[in-house]
């Protein structure tokens, strides 16, 4: 019995040691030595003894801690950030940050707070940014207001508040974002708004509070940088309260779910007598839009219309004519040239991107924007046969074309002629038809960055890139080179200012160790997911102090010869390649692992072969392969005995030779 | 010691935290005569409320939803992924966006983690017939940096 009874109590003994254990690993996770600690979702009731000191960022979300007090964190003297999302707290206790000098956050956020008292937040010498969204919240004095001096955000979002009032005391002077997202404030008054005047720069956020009254005058030369009312119901009540006041950015916005009752020209009449650089209109319909509509627009610099269900825009409209950024995405244009762009001769940015319909790029729809130097015109099912030259006509300053998401371009030489100050150009997505030897981007002698990912282009076409000087960052992610191979004379030859090549996913098999020799600017190049073996690395052995990605490629040996030429790269990436962890390669690991600082994705560098080594990382691989001294003995022995025999099967056979005569 | 080896395997077996939390419950996302919709929350964390105002075999354009949950991540960008399969097979995978930063289509988005979120109202789907069937879908919402918001495996029954 009593072994039986000792074999109970040890496997007792046993679990009991192995469940400390597995406790301890699901502790916090470090982010950061010493610093950075994530204690998420864990069920804890108190800081565990596992942290250091040290620890400066603490993600403390989803535990439970139902009451705060000044014993609670306060070993951890050095904590900068705490995050208490969600930790089902109460109480916040006398001096609960009394010794957290630095702290300069605190999240509160969703927890059902009690009561906070008064010395609760007393301690951090300068705190900054606070949230205490959904926490229950009734009344802005519910927070305790010492030591708040060097607040810089306050988030207030999803509670109970109907008045943004603050006690007298409250200190604002430093406040800049100022956040009352989805609370019940239905009204504005002077007074609420006066508090707030010590404040320079201020962000204020009433999205989600459907406004119904400002008091007259409540924002009288008020200065914010952005004012939001998403969602309010109607915006003459917004803008006529506005009057007088100066804004940076003014979000208007409404949201699907929301009736929207229309925009009229009448509700924007408030806007004349106020200043606003930047206005969103996201998501409204407009009823009767007309030329006058924007008539108080004059000062207005960015309008953002996106999804407000504009079919066409009437033509002279007045008051655009100094807009800066137009922002159409998300509409229902049959025909660019249904912008009427004469209405907006200063504009710099043009967005029309994610169209609803077919979008057809005309003819010189755009020609009076002389001053426009960024077009998105992505995902909006454009379809050209001969692009962009009739269609961009006049746009000699733009930088930055967007063409990507479309339907197939047919591009000819020197397609975009009429742009030729790009900077970048971006055809991801976009099938383009272009017939050798033409080159499209002829003469574009400013670009910098051209993204042609997923063009199905015919990469064989040496002229594809001829006159691009300037060219430093081309993608060309997913396109097929004739033989599944970069021969020697390829279109690259012509880009010598490249700095960052892409060519994953290429499907190559093959490059030709000539074929960069051209390219002697690159610092990034990046020939992933392709099908390349070990010897395709001859081919950037003129290159120094690159990133080179050769990740999931069918790389199992490198040769001796090719080791100088990794050597003087400076990040490099191989992981997701068949490996052989046999003898054959052992220079090659054995140089691993001393330049172990040098690679990207280790821990999925691993083995493919031989079986008994399948999916072992290569840093892990031991291998011997020299002659050991016991296997030098045998082979002596076996030489010796060899001899020996040779001997005397010579002495036998001469000796039944000579028998015989 | 068979004693021991015993008692260790049963502790093996037993011990918590050895295999994966106990699946959240089977919920009816709605019920009518033609069409049935179930669904599990899959993400490990927490279950989520879900429930649509209609469920026929026509179904209309436009559907009211309601829908509760805990965000355990912002959601200033929120996309939904949909896999929709039959027997095995799939047959349509679709990713769309819900919130975006130049484009919050509702009102809960930019909300921040830890709110607990209510939502009820449309959805602006199309409207079509589902074909007699049975028929797995995947859903999974996720933010800008592919955390999971919500995560379900429903199954939908056509008769």
């Amino acid at each position: 019995m009593a072994p039986r009874v000792s074999c109970f109590l040890l496997a007792v003994l046993f679990s009991a040691s192995c469940r400390v254990i597995t406790s301890l690993d699901w502790m916090c996770s470090e982010k950061e030595a010493n610093k950075t600690y994530n204690c998420e979702n864990l069920d804890l009731r108190e800081i565990p003894d596992t942290l250091p000191d040290t620890t400066e960022f603490l993600e403390f979300s989803f535990n439970f801690l139902p009451t705060i007090q000044n014993t609670t964190f306060s070993r951890l003297t050095n904590l900068i950030f705490l995050d208490l999302t969600r930790c089902q707290i109460n109480w916040v206790h006398e001096d609960s940050f009394q010794s957290h000098p630095q702290l300069d956050t605190i999240v509160l956020t969703g927890n059902p707070l009690i009561f906070m008292a008064e010395t609760s937040l007393n301690g951090p010498k300068s705190l900054k940014h606070l949230f205490l969204i959904q926490t229950g919240i009734s009344s802005l004095d519910f927070i305790p207001t010492h030591n708040l001096e060097n607040l810089e955000s306050l988030y207030l979002g999803s509670n109970h508040i109907s008045s943004i009032k603050f006690p007298e005391s409250f200190p604002t002077q430093n406040l800049k974002v100022l956040d009352f997202q989805n609370n019940a404030i239905h009204y504005l008054s002077r007074e609420d708004i006066n508090v707030l005047k010590q404040a320079t720069n201020l962000s204020l956020n009433f999205n989600g509070n459907d406004i119904k009254g400002i008091e007259p005058g409540a924002f009288h030369s008020k200065v914010f940088q952005s004012l939001n009312f998403g969602g309010t119901l109607n915006l003459s009540v917004i803008l006529n309260g506005l009057r007088n006041s100066t804004t940076q950015s003014l979000w208007l916005g409404t949201y699907q779910e929301l009736d929207d009752q229309g925009l009229t020209s009448a509700m924007f009449e408030g806007l004349c007598e106020m200043s606003v650089e930047s206005i969103n209109l996201q998501q409204h319909h407009f009823s009767g839009l007309s030329s006058t509509t924007f008539r108080c627009f004059t000062g207005v610099q960015e309008l953002d219309l996106t999804a407000t269900h504009l079919d066409r825009l009437p033509s002279g409209i007045e008051g655009l004519s100094s807009l800066k950024k137009l922002v159409l995405n998300v509409n229902h244009f049959d025909q660019l040239c249904q912008i009427n762009a004469a209405s907006f001769p200063s504009l710099t940015d043009l967005y029309i991107k994610g169209n609803v319909r077919k979008l057809d790029l005309g003819a010189g729809c755009l020609e009076k924007l002389e001053n426009l130097q960024k077009l998105d015109l992505s995902h909006s099912d454009i379809e050209a046969s001969d692009c962009c030259n009739l269609q961009l006509k006049n746009l000699r300053h733009l930088q930055y074309l967007n063409l990507s998401h479309n339907e197939p371009l047919g591009l000819q030489s020197q397609a975009f002629k009429e742009c030729p100050r790009l900077e970048l150009l971006d055809l991801a997505f976009t099938h383009l038809r272009v017939n050798a030897p033409q080159s499209p981007f002829q003469n574009l002698h400013f670009l910098q960055v051209l993204n042609l990912s997923h063009c199905l282009l015919d990469i064989s076409n040496q002229h594809l890139l001829a006159g691009l000087p300037n060219l430093r960052h081309l993608n060309l992610q997913s396109n097929s080179f004739q033989e599944r191979s970069i021969p020697e004379t390829n279109l690259l030859q012509t880009v010598g200012s490249l700095e960052i090549l892409i060519l994953s996913s290429c499907d190559l098999h093959s490059i030709d160790q000539q074929a960069f020799h051209s390219l002697g600017k690159m610092s990034h190049v990046d020939l992933s997911h392709n099908s390349l073996p070990g010897n395709s690395i001859d081919a950037l052995s003129h290159l120094k102090g690159i990133y080179l990605n050769l990740a999931t490629n069918r790389i199992s040996v490198i040769p001796p010869h090719l080791l100088p030429v990794l050597s003087q790269q400076s990040i490099i990436n191989l992981s997701h390649n068949p490996l052989d962890c046999t003898c054959s390669n052992i220079h090659f690991i054995t140089w691993y692992k001393e330049n172990l600082h040098k690679f990207e994705g280790s821990e999925e560098t691993t083995c493919a072969n031989p079986p008994s080594l399948r999916g072992v990382k290569l840093s892990d691989v031991e291998l011997s392969c020299g002659i050991t001294a016991v296997g030098m003995f045998f082979l002596v022995v076996f030489l010796f005995l060899l001899t020996i025999l040779l001997i005397f099967s010579v002495k036998h056979l001469l000796r039944w030779k000579y028998q015989h005569i | 010691m068979k004693g021991f080896t015993a008692l260790f395997l049963v502790w093996t077996l037993l011990s918590p935290d050895s295999g994966g939390g106990e699946a959240w419950p089977t919920h009816t996302a709605c019920r009518d005569g033609s069409l049935e919709v179930l669904y599990q929350s899959c993400d490990p964390l927490q279950d989520f409320g879900f429930s649509v105002d209609q469920c026929s075999k026509q179904l209309k354009s436009n559907l009211n939803i309601r829908f509760g949950i805990i965000l355990r991540e912002d959601i200033k960008e929120l996309f939904l992924d949909v896999a929709l399969f039959t027997k095995g097979s799939s047959i349509l995978n679709y990713s769309y966006p819900i919130c975006e930063e130049d484009l919050p289509k509702f009102t809960f988005c930019g909300r921040r983690k830890g709110e607990q979120i209510y939502y009820a109202g449309p959805i602006n789907n199309p409207g079509f017939e589902v074909p007699v069937g049975e028929y797995q879908v995947l859903l999974e919402l996720y933010n800008e940096n592919h955390s999971t918001v919500a995560c379900a495996n429903a199954t939908v029954i056509c008769s």
